[in-house]
């Protein structure tokens, strides 16, 4: 879907600042931002976008719609996130970040019975960069490029971004899918878009402690990915036990939070990689080198 | 946010899970006002585990033998934690003793129950023992009663435990709750279930919509004084470590690659800190740098102070990556500490400040940044080398 140029996206919670500080972001950015969602305020424009109450009326007058993005404040995410499926929009990006995890139990099970993708909650979004942004990503870290970047962690994505782009290695697609326990979207999803995305050449995989979708995320590269995958941890020298930022960083042992096996330390994650032989990063300078020797390796073209 | 045993007790008994009669004692002398008859279970109130082991849970017969009892348990820290109050129960002559809980699954994004017939305090060493079953769809009893028969259960105890761990369920999902676990659920020897112990975590984020749930935590927020946790709106994302160099950052996941690096580089991080916080507690909180630029500056300049005052920070380390707003955000609140640490700190030990900066946009931050007495690097490896050199002078 991404390489479609005229790519219609709607924001919803375009009144609050944060969505209204975004929507110029992103339509400079040159993406198709065709409407803005935000009750009361119908018929008034922002930065040249039309405004409507609800999704469903917004859709007659743009035409079929294929992302929104949610700005709206936490309690009120999966409401607003109902709202553009009941519309028939199938992707769905939320910026918002502490949207309750059963809130996003709910909302997941919506998702899968209507195949709709769910970025976030607590994302930065995605970026095809020189093309398309739809979320919050500071533009100008990024560059086309070959590399797809998904990550869990919005300022350390930017960070590994940048250091690509210095190291003259631009991005395919990068998307953030959420730092929250509960998100819409796994790595297996991303890494299978990116898989199927012509000009994602390698995949880079970032990290962090806790849950177990980088577990997870190791099987399935071992069985389903062809491309080369570079993947970093971060925290490895994090205090064990202890809550870290944002809810998707806690090591719990024993029975809280993940079920079953030892899984959520780094040790056991940056294992799981090395034992399906994919590369792993020991700091984010190391990215770049590891990407350019696979590249290396697949006769990768100079464009 | 953990909630404390009675507490706990009381949204179980609410639910319609069967709890034994109890009292809350603040106070030895409550004890003389007991509406339960003897023998009793007098039990420590703290959140933290392993409360029997350390002598917190005490038997006794008599209302002398109470307030001895009560004055030893009240003067006894668990994990360095004091109880301020205590909960008398009556006892109870369970037969077997059985493991229930119900917690998110993250990776498979639901709710899953467990359960296992070796509960109490062996429970954990027989985990790999607990039944699961994930509630993939809408709930109904029948994964409740699915749940039963995984544990082996039979007979009548299929449907007595089923209804507990259904209404545990409707506990989880009412109250935005992260776990809910009943350890041990007592049997007695004709088949009768009951809620021996319990433990309820509360969901942070969802706590805006739970006003009694919040007020329930504030409670122990009252009780635990931890001596290392600042009374931050942001002390979630604050952790102490042991070290000279205090990290501050914007986003966990960069937060943890810069204490990496820091300790790479040979140093001894003094604890970390995230300036990027998601928790609140109102709806109307959303908590995000670049849009209040206000709210950040507070953040940094806050966080600045805060690890600024712990005698064994030598540098601190302060890295921000982001958009041009949240970078002047953060060199204004830098400037400003700088500034009154000069005034106000003249002549003692000396305070390095490491600033790591990205995505200001143009040059002007970089020339403020330039005047001020601290070290600038652009470079995040750089930065943290720096750090770690000056520690060590």
């Amino acid at each position: 879907m991404y390489s479609k140029s005229d790519l219609k996206v709607i924001i919803q919670g375009i009144g609050q600042p944060l969505g209204q500080t975004h929507a110029a972001l992103m339509k400079a950015y040159g993406t198709n931002v065709v409407a803005g969602i935000s009750p009361g305020m119908g018929g008034q424009t922002i930065e040249e976008i039309p405004i409507f109450d609800m999704v469903e009326q917004a859709l007659p007058e743009v035409g079929p719609v294929d992302a929104s993005v949610i700005f709206v404040p936490p309690y009120l995410v999966l409401d607003a996130a109902k709202e553009a499926i009941a519309a028939g929009i199938r992707q769905i990006i939320i910026t918002s970040a502490g949207v309750p995890p059963l809130d996003m139990v709910t909302l997941v099970r919506k998702a899968e019975a209507t195949d709709t993708l769910v970025i976030g909650p607590s994302s930065p979004g995605v970026i095809v960069p020189g093309k398309v942004l739809l979320g919050t990503y500071p533009a100008e870290f990024y560059t086309p490029g070959p590399v797809g970047l998904i990550s869990r962690s919005g300022t350390l994505s930017y960070e590994i971004a940048r250091e690509l782009t210095e190291a003259g290695i631009g991005q395919s697609i990068c998307v953030g899918i959420g730092g929250d326990s509960i998100v819409g979207s796994s790595f297996q999803q991303w890494l299978q878009i990116l898989e199927e995305d012509d000009k994602t050449e390698v995949i880079v995989l970032v990290g962090e402690i806790g849950g177990a979708g980088e577990e997870a995320a190791a099987r399935y590269i071992d069985e389903a990915i062809d491309k080369p995958v570079i993947v970093y941890v971060a925290g490895i020298h994090a205090p064990k036990g202890r809550r870290l930022g944002h809810a998707g960083a806690i090591i719990t042992a024993g029975l809280v939070g993940d079920v079953g096996a030892e899984v959520g330390t780094p040790e056991s994650k940056i294992a799981a990689f090395k034992d399906v032989k994919v590369p792993v990063a020991e700091r984010p300078s190391q990215i770049p080198e590891l990407v350019k020797k696979v590249l290396k390796k697949s006769g990768h073209k100079k464009k | 946010m953990d909630l404390l045993e009675y507490q706990a007790k009381e949204l179980f008994r609410e639910m319609g899970i069967p709890v034994l009669p109890s009292q809350r004692i603040d106070h030895p002398s409550d004890l003389k006002g007991l509406r339960i008859p003897y023998p009793i279970a007098l039990k420590s109130q703290v959140r933290t585990g392993g409360r029997g082991k350390a002598g917190g849970v005490k038997f006794v017969a008599t209302t002398i033998d109470a307030v001895a009892a009560a004055q030893t348990i009240f003067n006894l820290p668990i994990m360095g934690e004091y109880p301020q109050v205590l909960l008398a129960e009556s006892k109870y002559n369970a037969d077997r003793e059985f493991y229930l809980a119900v917690v998110l699954d993250r990776n498979a994004r639901r709710p899953v129950l467990l359960g296992s017939v070796e509960g109490g305090i062996e429970a954990e060493a027989s985990f790999h023992r607990i039944q699961q079953v994930v509630v993939d769809r809408q709930f109904s009893p029948f994964y409740a009663r699915r749940l039963a028969v995984k544990m082996g259960l039979q007979g009548a105890l299929i449907q007595s435990v089923s209804a507990v761990v259904e209404k545990m369920y409707h506990l989880f999902v009412d109250k935005d709750l992260d776990l809910v676990e009943i350890n041990p659920l007592g049997i007695s020897a004709s088949g009768e279930v009951m809620a021996l112990d319990g433990k309820i975590s509360a969901n942070d984020e969802a706590l805006g919509r739970h006003p009694e749930i919040a007020t329930l935590a504030r409670m122990i927020a009252k009780q635990v004084k931890h001596e290392d946790v600042p009374a931050l709106p942001f002390n979630q994302n604050f952790v102490q470590l042991d070290g000279n160099v205090a990290i501050i950052c914007n986003g966990a996941g960069l937060t943890m690659a810069t204490l990496d690096l820091v300790c790479f580089a040979g140093g001894d991080p003094a604890c970390f800190l995230n300036i990027w916080p998601t928790y609140c507690e109102s709806n109307n909180c959303v908590i995000y740098s670049d849009s209040s630029p206000e709210l950040l500056r507070e953040n940094v300049e806050q966080s600045l102070e805060l690890v600024g005052n712990d005698k064994k920070v030598k540098v601190i380390l302060v890295n921000i990556i982001g958009s041009p707003i949240a970078c002047e955000a953060a060199v204004t609140a830098v400037e400003s500490y700088v500034k009154r640490r000069e005034v106000s700190l003249r002549g003692k030990t000396p305070l390095h400040i490491v600033m790591r900066l990205i995505g200001a946009g143009d040059e002007d931050l970089k020339q403020r940044l330039a005047t001020l007495k601290l070290h600038f690097l652009e470079d995040l490896e750089q930065a943290t080398k720096k750090a770690v050199d000056l520690a060590r002078l």
